[in-house]
C-alpha cells in the first residue's frame, strides 16, 4: 500500500473500530475489505487494524483471520480457531483416536461459526483437524472483561471433519502472527489508557493548579509514554525480523508496557478512574487478557531466558 | 556505497587488520592507553575511508548515508576495539560544528576530530547550572579584538585531552536566561585555561572541572550567532541521543553477551535475563528507528529523550544482572577481568544522571511529547 492509500484505508478503520464492535465489526472489516487486504499487506492491516482496535477497546474475529491465514486456511469457510489456553502457546488439540481432544479458547464469534479449526502436536506430526463447534463444549466466559466475550472451549474425541498435515513451521509462525497482532492491540488500549489519564491531569484542579503540573504526575506519564514508546519500536522490530523469537518478544514487551501503563494512568485518574463512570476500567481489563493470551509476559520472559541461559549467547538481531 | 556493501567492506578491514587495531593494554586500559588507542583507531580508519562515509564533503567526508556512521560505530564497539563512550564524541561534536561553524572553520577543523588528531569537550555544565542548562553563568564579554571569557565549566569530558571546547557562554543579562547565551569553539591551549580532572568512582578519571580566567577567543569562534547558543545546544543534544546510543546499545550487546557466557550456572534466573534482554532489545529498536530517521534527514529533537531514558534504564538493568551473576568478580575480583566488571558497573549507576538526568529526561517528555504545559 502506497503512502494516501494507507492513510485512506487508517481513516475508514478508524472510522469502523470506533462505531462498531463484534459481529457489527467483523462486518464493516468485510465491507471494507480487510480480509483481502490481509493477505496482500500483512503488516499494514494487521498494525493499523489491532491498534485501532485496541484504542478503540473494540472485539472481532480478526485474530482468527490473522491465525488462518497464516496456517495456509484460507479466510473462506467461515471457520473459527481454538486457541492455547490461558498463558499458553502450544497448540490446544491432542489427536485422541479417530477424534481430537480440544482444551482452549476461543474468541466470542466462535459460537455463531458451524466450524472451528483445531491444532494438534507441534513438530512434524502437527495436524489441523477441523471440527463441528456442535461438538464443542463452548461456556461464554464472563470473568474478568465480559465484554471481551472469549469462550471457554472443551471437548473429548471430537471427530474431525477434515485434516490436514501442517508443516513443522505452520503453528509457530501462526502464533507469532497473532503475538504480533495481540501485541499491537495492548499498544492501542495503552495509548487510549494514556490519553484519558493526560486528559484528566490536565482538567483536574487541586491546589489551584492542574495536578498535570506536579512533578509526580508528569514522571508517571513520562514513563508510561516511554512504555508504549519501547513497545512500538519493538513491535516494529519484530515485524522486519519476521521470526516467532521475536513476534514473542515484542508480545512480552507490549504485555508488560501495558501493565505499567495501567498502573500509572489509574494512579493519575484517582477515584474517578476506579469507577464504572469512567472508561479506564475497561481498558485495564482488556490488557490483562490481551496479555495473556497466545503467551503471557512472564511465561514468554522466563522462556526467553531459559532459552539464552541454555545457549549463553545473544542472537545476532536488530541489523541497521 | 550503500549500507550492505559498506558492511561487508568493513567487515573484511577490520578482519584483516584486527591485529593493529586491537588494543594491547588488556581489559583495564587506563583512560590515557583507551584514548591513545582511540586516536590510532580513528587515524587507521580515516585513512581507510571508513572513518569519512557518512560525513558530508565539505568537512572531509565522502558522503553517503548517517547509517554508515552508525554501522561503523557498531562494528568497533562490538569487537571492542573502542569504548563507545569516548568514541562518540564525534557523533555529538561534529555535527554542531557542521551546523553552526563557518564552513572554512568547519571544513579545517572536523576531519581532525575524524582522524583522532584532536579530542574535543563540550562546556555545557557549571558548578550551578547542572540540569538547569538556561542558567549557565560563564561570561563572555564583548571586546574590541574579541571575547573574553570568565568562568567555570565542570563534568567536562575528556577535557584534559582535547584540544578545542564547544562552550556555551552567557553573554546577555542573568535574567536573558536561554536567549542571552552565546556558543564559542575555543582553542584548550589558550592562556587563562586550567583543566582539574576528577576522579569519579569507576576509576577513570574521564570527567573534568575546567576554569576561564579571562580567556580570548576571537569573534570568528563564534558558532551561530550571538545570542542564539540555546539552539546551538538544542541541535546538539538530541546527536548525544541518537547515533552515539546507537554505538552504546552495540556495546551493550557484547557485554551481556560475555555475561551470560562466564556467569556461574545457577547465578541469574531465567525471568531476570529474559527481562533483561526484553529491554535491551526495546531499547536498541527504538535506536534503531532512530537511526532511520537521521538517516532520512528528519530534524531529531525532544523524542529522542525517549532513547536516553531506555539506554540509562537498560544500561543499569544489565549491570544489576552483572552484579548478581558475576559477584565474585565485581565485589572480589583483583583481576583485569574483575576490575573491568566493576568499573563498568560502577559507570553504569551514572547512566541516569550524566547528558541530562532521568528526571530531566521525563520532565522534557512530559512537556515536549505528551504537551503537558510547564511545571507549576
Amino acid at each position: 500500500m502506497d503512502a494516501d492509500a494507507r492513510e485512506l484505508f487508517a481513516t475508514s478503520l478508524r472510522h469502523v473500530t470506533a462505531a462498531n464492535t463484534g459481529d457489527a465489526l467483523d462486518a464493516a472489516l468485510g465491507e471494507l475489505g480487510w480480509g483481502e487486504a490481509l493477505p496482500a499487506d500483512r503488516r499494514t492491516a494487521v498494525s493499523l487494524l489491532f491498534e485501532l482496535q485496541g484504542a478503540a477497546g473494540a472485539t472481532s474475529s480478526a485474530l482468527d483471520a490473522v491465525i488462518l491465514e497464516t496456517l495456509g486456511l484460507g479466510l473462506e469457510g467461515d471457520l473459527g480457531v481454538v486457541l492455547p489456553p490461558l498463558g499458553r502457546t502450544d497448540p490446544p488439540g491432542s489427536v485422541e483416536g479417530e477424534g481430537v481432544r480440544v482444551g482452549g479458547l476461543a474468541l466470542a464469534g466462535v459460537a455463531a461459526r458451524d466450524r472451528a479449526v483445531v491444532i494438534t502436536g507441534t513438530g512434524e506430526g502437527s495436524l489441523a483437524a477441523v471440527v463441528d463447534t456442535a461438538e464443542l463444549k463452548l461456556r461464554a466466559v464472563h470473568g474478568l472483561d465480559p465484554r471481551l466475550g472469549i469462550v471457554e472451549v472443551t471437548g473429548a474425541h471430537v471427530p474431525a471433519t477434515a485434516r490436514s498435515d501442517l508443516p513443522r513451521t505452520a503453528w509457530p509462525a501462526a502464533v507469532a502472527a497473532g503475538q504480533r497482532a495481540l501485541a499491537h492491540e495492548l499498544v492501542g488500549a495503552s495509548r487510549t489508557m494514556l490519553g484519558l489519564a493526560r486528559e484528566h491531569a490536565l482538567e483536574r484542579v487541586q491546589f489551584g493548579r492542574p495536578i498535570a503540573s506536579f512533578q509526580a504526575v508528569r514522571h508517571r506519564l513520562a514513563e508510561a509514554y516511554v512504555a508504549i514508546e519501547a513497545a512500538d519500536a519493538a513491535l516494529a522490530a519484530a515485524w522486519v525480523d519476521g521470526t516467532p523469537f521475536t513476534a514473542a518478544m515484542a508480545k512480552a514487551i507490549a504485555g508488560r508496557s501495558a501493565r505499567t501503563v495501567s498502573r500509572h494512568c489509574q494512579q493519575v485518574l484517582a477515584g474517578i478512574g476506579f469507577t464504572t463512570e469512567h472508561d479506564l476500567h475497561l481498558y485495564v481489563r482488556r490488557v490483562i487478557v490481551l496479555d495473556r493470551l497466545l503467551g503471557g509476559a512472564r511465561s514468554l520472559t522466563r522462556r526467553l531466558g531459559e532459552d539464552l541461559l541454555e545457549r549463553r549467547s545473544l542472537p545476532s538481531i536488530l541489523p541497521l | 556505497m550503500d549500507l550492505p556493501e559498506f558492511r561487508e567492506a568493513v567487515e573484511r578491514w577490520l578482519d584483516d587488520n584486527a591485529a593493529d587495531l586491537t588494543p594491547d593494554h588488556g581489559p583495564t586500559a587506563t583512560l590515557d592507553e583507551q584514548m591513545a588507542h582511540l586516536s590510532l583507531v580513528k587515524r587507521r580508519t580515516f585513512d581507510a575511508g571508513w572513518m569519512r562515509w557518512g560525513w558530508p564533503e565539505h568537512v572531509g567526508g565522502l558522503g553517503g548515508s548517517t547509517l554508515l556512521r552508525a554501522y561503523l560505530g557498531e562494528a568497533l564497539t562490538a569487537r571492542d576495539l573502542v569504548e563507545p563512550g569516548i568514541y562518540s564524541m564525534t557523533e555529538v561534536l561534529a555535527p554542531t560544528m557542521i551546523g553552526f561553524a563557518r564552513p572554512e572553520l568547519a571544513a579545517t577543523m572536523v576531519p581532525r576530530l575524524l582522524r583522532g588528531d584532536e579530542t574535543w569537550c563540550q562546556g555545557f555544565s557549571e558548578p550551578g547550572t547542572g540540569s538547569n542548562l538556561g542558567a549557565l553563568a560563564c561570561r563572555a564579554t564583548r571586546r574590541d579584538d574579541g571575547w573574553r571569557v570568565v568562568g567555570q565549566k565542570v563534568w567536562t569530558s575528556l577535557a584534559q585531552y582535547a584540544q578545542r571546547c564547544v562552550l556555551l557562554t552567557r553573554t546577555g543579562t542573568v535574567e536573558s536566561a536561554h536567549r542571552g547565551i552565546t556558543a564559542l569553539f575555543v582553542d584548550m591551549d589558550t592562556p587563562g585555561i586550567t583543566v582539574r580532572p576528577i576522579e569519579t568512582m569507576h576509576g577513570a578519571p574521564e570527567f573534568c572541572e575546567v576554569f576561564f580566567d579571562d580567556v580570548a577567543v576571537p569573534f570568528d569562534r563564534t558558532l551561530g550567532d550571538e545570542g542564539r547558543g540555546w539552539a546551538v545546544a538544542m541541535d546538539l543534544l538530541p546527536f548525544e541521543r541518537s547515533t552515539a546510543l546507537w554505538h552504546r546499545s552495540a556495546y551493550l550487546n557484547r557485554r551481556m553477551e560475555r555475561l551470560l557466557a562466564a556467569a556461574p550456572a545457577g547465578s541469574l534466573t531465567a525471568t531476570e535475563v529474559g527481562e533483561v534482554f526484553h529491554q535491551l532489545f526495546a531499547f536498541r529498536a527504538r535506536s534503531l528507528a532512530t537511526q532511520h530517521r537521521l538517516d532520512a534527514g528528519e530534524t531529531l529533537g525532544a523524542e529522542t529523550s525517549v532513547d536516553k531514558i531506555l539506554l540509562a534504564t537498560t544500561e543499569q538493568a544489565i549491570y544489576d544482572l552483572v552484579a548478581d551473576g558475576l559477584s565474585d568478580e565485581v565485589v572480589l575480583g583483583d583481576d583485569p577481568d574483575g576490575e573491568r566488571w566493576r568499573s563498568e558497573f560502577l559507570y553504569s549507576r551514572a547512566a541516569t544522571i550524566y547528558g541530562g538526568s532521568a528526571e530531566i529526561q521525563r520532565n522534557i517528555v512530559a512537556r515536549r511529547l505528551l504537551d503537558m504545559g510547564n511545571e507549576r
